[in-house]
């Protein structure tokens, strides 16, 4: 079962093995689809599930929620006391009910009850939550509700309809919580919000999250590690750059944007000209377009598309663009027209599509070293 | 006692007590249909919609039978209660119970099919038990369905003959309704007590009928929103 590529680092980073942990050992046969899932999910911060429609991504969510009926294996939850909980065991013939699981899931429609109010939905939850400790203002603070709690709720747009499923899963107090393509309806506007909320509530309840999304950009900017699902199998598991950067060499580029994913601290706000400097190692800074978003934060997650990366074999010092980076080439991956190049600077790799033509011409090989350039708009970041 | 007033308190008390009936049976029965995929559901479907294409007194003449010391049902009634069960009170309720059925489950049975899983599956990961998620959520989703069953239920009982003459026979304050009493005033060329009732009976009907069009009114626009919602809902999943 273990063929995938795996993550050592993702891991081994547990401290012992009472670590808060899914354990899935499950297989689901349709007709014309199979789901067949071995591994062990650590549950640190929040883990993103991507792939393709049809992958099997919601159907994972849904066997975890308890919603998927047929269903053959094994599911163990073991939460932040270290206390473990067997979800499934099909041998033992034993499932539990999705309202004894104490797993939240926010579905892709919000699925508020429309006979309540926003009050009403969110006590529907809290009545029944069994020992709460949560405080509800705390919930209406991080998710900015306090101004509509009154409203019907198809009164609400989409992005408020959306915080309310949010709030309302998070105050039954559950021990994992699943998010099913939360952000698909909304407007780029509402997706950051929410995106900004969701790590926001991550951080102040340290509340596991597995997301799932079709949207790596919206997985890129939140998730620690990530699971690549294709047709109902696990591609690859593990820290989300890591496995960003594994999916470009993948050969089925149409999966992903090929790019380079960097978590990198932010080591000036302003440069005065209107640049953010982000350090990419002691020594070397990468250029970005400066935002007011960024003063709160210390560290960024950014991505720079490999299409955005040029080649140059000396250094360009007349040139406008303002990143160039010394490295030297690791690996040539020739993709029909175009050459994948995996190029190792300092302790980052990153990676650069050139035309089949300018390899040839500038004839590159492995470990030659280059200078690769992008401009400072090329860095991107999803949250603003 | 008149005897046209005594036979509207029997016909009264057959309907009301039909319809609490109707309401406790029909609901599971139609809660069942609607989340069945068996190809046996169309088979259900059949015997609950057969009182509305049946003549009365097929259905009567059936029951009849049954209901006769002769056979099964009458003699357990007969050794449980130590009363004959055909020509009495519970006869007619029973086969008012049969006669009706259709007119409660069908429209319950819609209103579930439109309110789909959705919900529920959000009460459920809300923490909310199938007992709970019953009366938190499709009740209160679905009450006009509810008060549009009853109505239903309720009004048909009151206008049922032909089971009830099959059946019940025309005993004076146990089986005498108001439909046999206009029978029995035509066949005696009394058309003016005849008049009365059928006035009557026409004019309950009517405003019966009004009272749950009206009644239904706030219901069904909101009503309309969720099932616009879940076509929605579907729709998005499809996606």
């Amino acid at each position: 079962m273990n063929n995938y590529p795996i993550n050592n680092a993702a891991l081994n980073n547990r401290p012992n093995n009472k670590a808060p942990q899914l354990d899935l050992n499950i297989s689901i046969n349709y007709q014309q689809f199979d789901l067949a899932i071995e591994l062990a999910v650590p549950l640190i911060g929040i883990t993103g599930i991507f792939g393709h429609s049809a992958s099997g991504k919601s159907t994972l969510l849904r066997a975890i929620a308890g919603l998927e009926t047929s269903l053959r294996g094994e599911i163990t939850l073991t939460d932040k006391a270290s206390v473990s909980k067997i979800l499934v065991n099909s041998e033992q013939g034993l499932t539990l009910k999705p309202e004894q699981r104490q797993i939240g899931l926010v579905f892709q429609n919000s699925r508020l009850f429309t006979h309540l109010t926003v009050l009403g939905n969110l006590e529907y939850a809290v009545k029944r939550c069994k020992n709460s400790h949560l405080s509800f203002d705390e919930v209406i603070e991080l998710t900015e509700l306090s101004a509509v709690l009154n409203h019907r709720v198809n009164q609400l747009s989409g992005g408020q309809q959306q915080r309310v499923a949010l709030a309302r899963a998070i105050l039954a107090e559950p021990k994992l919580l699943l998010l099913d393509e939360p952000l698909s309806a909304l407007d780029r506007h509402s997706k950051t919000q929410l995106l900004k909320m969701m790590l926001n509530i991550q951080k102040q309840l340290s509340l596991p999250m597995l997301y799932v999304s079709h949207s790596l950009d919206e997985l890129q900017q939140v998730c620690d590690n990530l699971l690549v699902l294709a047709e109902g199998k696990v591609v690859n598991f593990g820290n989300i750059h890591q496995v960003i950067h594994q999916l470009n060499n993948d050969n089925n580029s149409d999966i992903i944007h090929q790019q380079t994913s960097l978590s990198l601290p932010i080591k000036t706000f302003n440069n005065g000209h209107g640049l953010t400097a982000l350090a990419l190692n002691a020594h070397e800074d990468i250029f970005m377009v400066c935002d007011q978003a960024f003063e709160q934060q210390t560290q960024l997650r950014c991505f720079i598309l490999a299409s955005d990366i040029s080649i140059t074999l000396t250094e360009p010092t007349n040139s406008s663009i303002v990143n160039h980076l010394f490295g030297t080439i690791k690996q040539i991956n020739h993709q029909q027209n175009n050459v994948l190049l995996t190029v190792h600077c300092g302790s980052q790799d990153f990676f650069v599509t050139i035309s089949a033509f300018s390899q040839q011409k500038l004839s590159l090989t492995i470990r030659q070293q280059v200078y690769l350039q992008f401009k400072a708009s090329a860095v991107r970041t999803f949250i603003h | 006692m008149n005897s046209d007033l005594q036979a509207l308190i029997t016909t009264l008390e057959m309907a009301a007590l039909t319809t609490i009936i109707l309401l406790i049976i029909g609901t599971p029965l139609a809660w069942y249909l609607a989340k069945m995929t068996s190809r046996f559901k169309v088979i259900i479907e059949a015997v609950v919609a057969l009182p509305l294409v049946l003549p009365p007194t097929v259905l009567g003449f059936y029951l009849l039978i049954a209901f006769s010391p002769e056979h099964l049902p009458g003699q357990l009634w007969q050794q449980a209660t130590g009363q004959q069960l055909a020509f009495s009170f519970s006869a007619i309720v029973i086969g008012s119970v049969l006669y009706s059925l259709p007119f409660v489950v069908q429209p319950l049975q819609k209103a579930f099919e439109q309110l789909g899983d959705s919900l529920l599956e959000a009460g459920a990961l809300l923490g909310a038990g199938p007992i709970d998620r019953f009366f938190s959520i499709v009740l209160p989703l679905t009450k006009a369905s509810f008060i549009t069953a009853a109505s239903l239920g309720f009004a048909h009982t009151v206008g049922e003959f032909g089971v009830i003459l099959m059946i019940g026979g025309n005993i004076p304050g146990e089986t005498r309704v108001l439909s046999i009493a206009l029978f029995d005033h035509v066949e005696a060329f009394d058309y003016a007590r005849a008049h009365l009732l059928s006035i009557s009976l026409l004019m309950t009907s009517m405003v019966l009928l009004a009272a749950i069009y009206w009644l239904n009114l706030p219901q069904r626009s909101k009503y309309k929103d969720l099932t616009v919602q879940a076509a929605r809902d579907e729709k998005s999943i499809d996606e």
